[in-house]
């Protein structure tokens, strides 16, 4: 669905992005990550034809974002950096507008914009002006024109800042809901969100793709493997010992009653720690799996070199 | 064609509803009904003398100095306020991140610039359209010639028009309001100045060209109740390419 080539930005002789490539199939839901100043929103400026990279392509449903701009831009929908909006507008009346500035036609345009309104919770404020709405509502109004259209790709440039922890857990259903049907690609900071919404993650740092995969396979690619985190009540040195004779386990950290086991094969693992902990009456209290530890993947992603 | 009215009709609504052009609606209305007191005031104290030479000779100076020296002020009036309600065209999309959208959107930058010009024109027209209720509200004390007050309106209609494209350009090479208003004002009075230059002067083609491109020529020719072809195509092209300039700009933020 979106295919990127070699795409390199300059701004001046500053280099914002340095040969990406990478390919984003149809119904895949894709996290963008990276640091601050690592090229997320250039890239998607890119993608949705907003400017022109220095050298590189990028092709979206098989055109060209230069060469078939109308094409492209009818399939996107994007909610940008911050979020476009018209103050002195009324909610319904900007939602209109954008529906057919993307070139929607007239008889479909209220049911697209009473389906974006519902989507994104609007409804108490449909009638209201967007200047005096509150940051997180408009975070919504612009979510709600990236969809309005009912594009087939939606990109997505830090979606959930600035709203509300329910919001952002309504929000999260609601790309549950269109992924399948819709190719997205969302930029956050937030690592549990890409946990809880994206399939795969790409990690760019300074302008570069350093991780692709994923998110399991990239947990599996840090330090060979994945750890179990478990807390007991007793004999917490001596399950420690057993522990490290397991096959497969690669070192045990102990810190009072909590252990931090790693190792290789995740389930396999699981299954063998806690059979262990019971066998030797430790108390087992919690047992948990920090899926992939995104965050220490990050950390170590972007901070070598 | 679609884009180019939704767009157009987005920002006249936009533009005619603030309350900058509420204001500037108003300053105009007090400029304008105060001169325009004064010179029939003045008028008609010359009327006393002229009442003895008959009334054609009254209907002609009606329209002389009194519809004349009225669109004289609406015309610098407008020079200055025009800036102020064209300002926000462009610039203010930029500074608002609203303009992502629009580059975002399906649609060429011909018809942003097209539709914003169409917007700044509407809104010149409704100031236009106060201004000329003091003629027409003349007609009910007065007779005159309506034809040549008609060509009077279509010729400061086309100066109009080219001040809207002019704040247009400006508003497209900014983001801030403020120098987007100083800009076109700056443009306006070129506009005026750059006619002016050649007037009088030994080159021969310099003297033609500055005679055609002069907006006070074309003015006094309307002035006059003549209506040329030629003072159409001046005004059409010049308003072409302010337009054309302004696409360029638009066009060339995707490159940077
Ligand atoms: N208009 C611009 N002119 C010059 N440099 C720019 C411009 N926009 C971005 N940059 C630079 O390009 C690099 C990438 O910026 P970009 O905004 O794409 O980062 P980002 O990954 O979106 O960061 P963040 O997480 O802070 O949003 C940065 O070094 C930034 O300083
Ligand atoms: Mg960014």
């Amino acid at each position: 669905m979106i295919e990127i080539s070699n795409l390199t930005k300059n701004y001046g002789d500053r280099k914002a992005i340095d040969s990406l490539n990478f390919t984003v199939k149809k119904g895949e839901v894709v996290g963008f990550l990276g640091p601050n100043g690592a090229g997320k929103t250039t890239t998607m400026k890119i993608i949705t034809g907003f400017m022109a990279p220095t050298s590189g392509q990028v092709k979206v449903a098989g055109f060209d974002v230069f060469e078939n701009p109308y094409e492209v831009k009818r399939r996107i929908g994007y909610l940008p950096e911050t979020p476009p909006l018209y103050g002195d507008m009324v909610v319904t009346d900007f939602l209109e507008f954008v529906a057919k500035l993307k070139g929607v036609e007239d008889s479909r345009v209220n049911q697209l914009v009473a389906r974006a309104v519902e989507k994104t919770q609007l409804g108490d404020v449909r009638h209201r002006l967007i200047q005096n709405l509150s940051k997180g509502y408009r975070q919504r109004v612009g979510l709600a024109q990236a969809i309005v259209s009912d594009p087939e790709i939606l990109i997505l440039d830090e979606p959930t800042v600035g709203l509300d922890p329910r919001q952002v857990a309504e929000i999260r259903t609601l790309l549950q809901e269109l992924r399948g049907s819709h190719t997205i690609i969302l930029s956050t900071h937030i690592l549990p969100e890409v946990q809880a919404t994206c399939e795969r993650v790409i990690i760019i740092n300074r302008g570069r793709i350093v991780a692709e995969d994923t998110l399991s396979g990239l947990s599996n690619r840090l330090r060979g493997g994945s750890y179990v985190q478990l807390r007991v009540r007793r004999n917490s040195s001596e399950l420690a010992q057993a522990l490290k004779a397991v096959g497969g386990v690669t070192s045990v950290e102990i810190n009072g009653n909590n252990l931090k086991v790693h190792g290789t094969g995740t389930e396999e693992l699981i299954e063998a720690v806690s059979e262990l902990a019971v066998a030797k009456r430790a108390g087992l209290v919690e047992l948990s799996h920090p899926e992939a530890g995104l965050e220490d993947i990050f950390i170590e992603l972007t901070t070598q070199h | 064609m679609r884009a180019i009215l939704l767009i157009a009709r987005k920002d006249f609504k936009l533009i005619v509803t603030s309350p900058l052009f509420c204001f500037v609606a108003a300053l105009c209305t007090v400029v304008w009904s105060l001169m325009y007191l004064s010179f029939l005031r003045q008028f008609a104290a010359q009327g006393l003398m002229a009442n003895m030479q008959g009334g054609g000779a009254a209907a002609q100076s009606l329209m002389n100095s009194v519809f004349v020296q009225h669109i004289s002020v609406v015309n610098l009036v407008l020079i200055f306020t025009l800036p102020a309600i064209t300002m926000r065209l462009i610039a203010e999309e930029k500074k608002m991140r609203s303009y992502d959208l629009l580059l975002t959107s399906p649609i060429s930058s011909t018809d942003i610039a097209v539709g914003k010009f169409l917007a700044g024109l509407g809104a010149a027209t409704a100031l236009l359209l106060i201004s000329f209720i003091y003629p027409a509200g003349t007609s009910l004390i007065a007779k005159f010639h309506w034809p040549t007050l008609i060509i009077l309106y279509f010729g400061i209609f086309l100066i109009t028009a080219l001040y809207a494209a002019a704040g247009l350009f400006a508003s497209s090479l900014t983001d801030s309001a403020m120098l987007a208003v100083f800009m076109a004002v700056v443009f306006n009075l070129m506009i005026w100045f750059v006619g002016q230059s050649g007037a009088g002067s030994d080159v021969k083609w310099w003297a033609t060209l500055s005679e055609y491109i002069s907006v006070g020529n074309h003015l006094s020719n309307f002035l006059k109740g003549t209506l040329r072809v030629s003072s159409i195509v001046f005004f059409t092209s010049a308003v072409g390419f302010f337009v054309f300039l302004c696409q360029r700009v638009i066009e060339s933020a995707r490159w940077r």
